[in-house]
C-alpha cells in the first residue's frame, strides 16, 4: 500500500475530531515551547558561569608554580623571560596576560580589610572582567602606574575614595611582610558584590618593584601566573600540553581544573536540561498514548470493514503510528516557534538584579541572557518524534488486533 | 596584650624627653630624632599603670616593660589577676602576643597591626613604630610658642606619597626639651581623628619625661586611655634571653 495513502487516511482521521486533537496539538506544543524556553536560560546561566568563571582572572589556560596553588604568595613567584610571548602550534591566542596575585591587607585611617592584590598589565586585561569594568575615576594608566583601583564597596568599607590613600600590606619576595601607601586612582563597579570585596588592582610593575626581591637581584619580570584565552575553548587540553612542555617545571591547567566547581556546575546544567525535558514530555506521552487509543476505539468498527476488506494489520499499524507522528511533528514545529520566539522577545537579558546577592552565590551575574542553541533544538526534535513513535505502540497494537468479528458485534 | 605595645611607643617617647637642648637654627628632623632616642635608652625598664575608659566601665592595669635599642621590647601585665600574664613581645618588625589561658604564643600578622591592643586606644602600630616619623614623614616647623620659660615647637609630619601611612597628617608639639606635649592624627580630609596629649611631665630615672599621656579617639568623645608611668630606669642590663618566646611565655617574669 502506497505511503501516500496512509498519510491521506491518517491526515483525514486527524481532522475528523478537530477538537480533540487540537488540544492535544497545543499541549505538545505547549511543553515544547516550555522546554525549548526553559533550556535557553540554562544554557543562557551555564554560558554566563563560563564567562565568568573564564573571566575572572582564570582564562582558559593558566601557568603557575607548584607551590603557588597551595600557598599563594610572592615566595612562589616566578620569573618571565623578557619579551615572552606564549605560542602555541594550531592553537589562536585571543589574549593573555602577566599577573601578580597574592593576599594582602588593606588599611585605611579608619578600617583594614584583606583583598587578593593583584598587579596588571592594563592593556593585556582584555581578557578578564577588568577590560568591562565601570572605573570612576581614573583607570591604571599602565604597567608601571603607582596607584590602586578598588571595588565600591571595598571602598565603603574602608571609609575612603578616589585620591585618598591606602596602605597595602603583602608579603615579598623574601617572605617579609612590607607596606606601602597606595593612591586610588579609581573605584570599580563589578556585577558581583563579591567582587568588589575581593580583589584590587595596581600596576604589574608596581607590584614588581613592592614584593620583588631586593633591585640588584634582578627581580624584574616575576610574576605569579600568566593567564591565556584561547580563540576556542574546546581546544584548551593541546594549549595545555604545548605551555606545560615550554614550562615543564611548572603547574599548566585549564579552567576546569583550576575552578572545579565552576566545571561541576557547567556539567550540572546539562544534565539538568535533560531532566528537566524528560519530565515535560514524560507527562505528555501519557496524554498521547490515551488519546491515540481513545481515537482507536472508536473506530473499532471502521477498522474491522477495512480489515474485512482486505487491508493488511502493518498497513493498521502504519496508520495509527503516522498519525501520531503527523500530531507530533506539527507539534514540534509549533512549539520551537513558540519558545523561539518567546527567547527572542527576552533577547535583552532578564534582570534579576533585585535578587542580586542571592544569585551572585550561584555564580550568576544580575543579567540572565537565555541563549538558543541549535544542538539541543534539534535534540528536543528527534527526542520528542521518538517519543510519539513509542507512545503510538500501544494504541497501534491495539489497533492491530481489532478484528471484522469485533466490529460486527458492535 | 594591645595596650602593652602601645605603652611602649609611649614610654620610648617619653624617654626622649631629658637632655637635648633647643638650638638656635630650629631643624625639625633634629628635634624630632632625640625625641624618640630619648625615651629609648640604650634599654630601659619601665612600671606602667594603664587605665583604659570607656563610657560604661573602665578598668585600669599594671604593667612592667622592658625595651633594649629600637627593636626589642617586652610588655607583661603583672595586674589584675585576670590579665596577669598577657604579654607582648616585639623582635625587630615582628610581633608575638602571649595569653596564659590559652598558654600559646601568637605572631601577629600584618593585618592587626592597626588593630586596638588589649581593648585601649592604642593600635599595634603605635606601639611598633616609634621611627616613623625619621623614616615615613616630612617634617614641617609651623610654630613656636613659649610657656613656663620653655619653647614649644609644633611640627607637622606629612607622609610621604608611597609611605605606608594611612594619616593625611600628624601634629606634634615637641617642647625644646624633647617631651612630646601633643599629637594629632589627621585622617586624609585633615579632619582630626585621635589625639594622644601628655598630661602630667617630671623626672623618671634622671631624665625629664612625659610621665603620664592620654590617648583619645575624638569620634568616642567619653573615652580615653591614660598611661602612666610609675617607676622607670634608663640603660640597664638587660639579658638577651629576655626578649625571646621562650621568655615571652614564661609567666613569672
Amino acid at each position: 500500500m502506497p505511503l501516500k495513502l496512509i498519510l491521506q487516511l491518517s491526515a483525514r482521521n486527524l481532522f475528523r475530531y478537530p477538537r480533540r486533537n487540537g488540544l492535544l496539538l497545543l499541549a505538545i506544543a505547549f511543553a515544547l515551547a516550555g522546554a525549548t524556553f526553559t533550556n535557553a536560560l540554562m544554557r543562557g546561566w551555564q554560558y554566563d558561569m563560563l564567562d565568568r568563571a573564564v573571566e575572572n582572572l582564570v582564562g582558559h589556560v593558566k601557568v603557575q608554580t607548584e607551590e603557588y596553588r597551595d600557598d599563594p604568595n610572592m615566595l612562589h613567584s616566578f620569573a618571565l623571560p623578557q619579551g615572552y610571548q606564549p605560542e602555541i602550534s594550531g592553537v589562536a591566542i585571543a589574549g593573555w596576560a602577566p599577573r601578580i596575585n597574592v593576599p594582602a591587607v588593606l588599611l585605611s585611617e579608619r578600617e583594614s580589610r584583606g583583598v587578593q592584590l593583584v598587579g596588571i598589565d592594563p592593556q593585556r586585561e582584555d581578557i578578564s572582567f577588568y577590560a568591562d569594568l565601570n572605573i570612576v575615576g581614573e583607570n591604571l594608566s599602565g604597567t608601571a602606574d603607582g596607584r590602586i583601583v578598588l571595588g565600591q564597596e571595598l571602598a565603603r568599607q574602608l571609609q575612603t575614595s578616589v585620591g585618598r590613600k591606602v596602605v597595602v600590606l603583602a608579603q615579598g619576595a623574601d617572605g617579609k611582610n612590607r607596606e606601602r601607601g597606595f593612591r586610588v586612582a579609581g573605584l570599580f563597579d563589578a556585577q558581583a558584590e563579591s567582587l568588589e570585596k575581593a580583589v584590587a588592582f595596581t600596576g604589574l610593575a608596581t607590584a614588581q618593584a613592592y614584593l620583588g626581591g631586593s633591585p640588584q637581584a634582578g627581580s624584574e619580570g616575576l610574576v605569579t601566573e600568566i593567564s591565556v584565552l584561547l580563540a576556542d575553548e574546546p581546544q584548551r587540553l593541546e594549549a595545555v600540553d604545548s605551555l606545560g612542555s615550554e614550562f615543564p617545571d611548572k603547574l599548566v591547567a585549564d579552567w576546569r581544573t583550576l575552578q572545579p566547581q565552576a566545571a561541576e556546575m557547567f556539567a550540572l546544567a546539562d544534565m539538568g536540561i535533560y531532566i528537566i525535558f524528560l519530565f515535560m514530555m514524560g507527562g505528555l506521552a501519557f496524554g498521547l498514548v490515551n488519546t491515540l487509543i481513545a481515537a482507536v476505539m472508536e473506530r473499532v468498527r471502521e477498522l474491522g470493514m477495512l480489515r474485512a476488506i482486505g487491508m493488511p494489520r502493518r498497513v493498521v499499524l502504519m496508520q495509527v503510528v503516522v498519525e501520531s507522528m503527523l500530531i507530533m511533528i506539527v507539534g514540534i514545529v509549533l512549539g520551537l516557534a513558540a519558545g523561539i520566539l518567546s527567547v527572542a522577545a527576552l533577547a535583552d537579558g532578564i534582570d534579576l538584579s533585585a535578587f542580586a546577592e542571592g544569585i551572585d552565590a550561584f555564580g550568576m551575574s544580575a543579567l540572565l541572557i537565555p541563549v538558543l542553541s541549535t544542538k539541543d533544538l534539534v535534540m528536543f526534535s528527534s527526542l520528542s518524534l521518538l517519543l510519539g513513535l513509542v507512545a503510538s505502540i500501544f494504541p497501534a497494537l491495539r489497533a492491530v488486533r481489532i478484528t471484522p468479528l469485533m466490529a460486527m458485534n458492535r | 596584650m594591645f595596650k602593652r605595645c602601645v605603652c611602649f611607643t609611649w614610654f620610648a617617647l617619653v624617654a626622649l624627653g631629658g637632655p637635648a637642648k633647643a638650638e638656635e637654627t630650629f631643624d625639625p628632623l633634629t628635634l624630632v630624632t632625640q625625641s624618640i632616642d630619648q625615651t629609648r635608652g640604650l634599654s630601659s625598664y619601665a612600671e606602667i599603670n594603664m587605665l583604659i575608659k570607656r563610657p560604661s566601665w573602665q578598668r585600669e592595669s599594671t604593667l612592667y616593660a622592658w625595651t633594649r635599642g629600637r627593636e626589642d621590647a617586652l610588655i607583661r601585665f603583672v595586674a589584675p589577676a585576670r590579665d596577669a600574664g598577657n604579654a607582648l613581645l616585639k623582635q625587630g618588625d615582628k610581633m608575638w602576643t602571649f595569653n596564659p589561658k590559652l598558654n600559646k604564643s601568637i605572631r601577629l600578622p600584618g593585618g592587626m597591626m592597626s588593630q586596638s591592643w588589649a581593648g585601649s586606644d592604642f593600635s599595634y602600630d603605635d606601639m611598633s613604630r616609634s621611627d616613623k616619623w625619621i623614616k615615613y614623614y616630612r617634617l614641617e616647623h609651623v610654630d613656636t610658642e613659649v610657656s613656663d620659660g620653655l619653647k614649644t615647637y609644633t611640627i607637622d609630619a606629612i607622609p610621604f606619597d608611597d609611605a605606608p601611612v594611612v594619616w593625611g597628617k600628624e601634629r606634634l608639639r615637641i617642647r625644646e626639651d624633647s617631651v612630646l606635649i601633643e599629637a594629632l592624627y589627621y585622617d586624609q580630609d585633615m579632619q582630626p581623628l585621635r589625639r594622644m596629649v601628655t598630661t602630667e611631665i617630671g623626672e623618671l630615672g634622671g631624665r625629664v619625661m612625659a610621665t603620664s599621656m592620654r590617648m583619645m579617639d575624638l569620634e568616642k568623645p567619653d573615652s580615653f586611655t591614660e598611661v602612666r608611668y610609675d617607676a622607670m630606669d634608663f640603660d640597664v642590663a638587660l639579658e638577651d634571653r629576655l626578649f625571646t618566646l621562650f621568655s615571652l611565655q614564661s609567666r613569672n617574669r
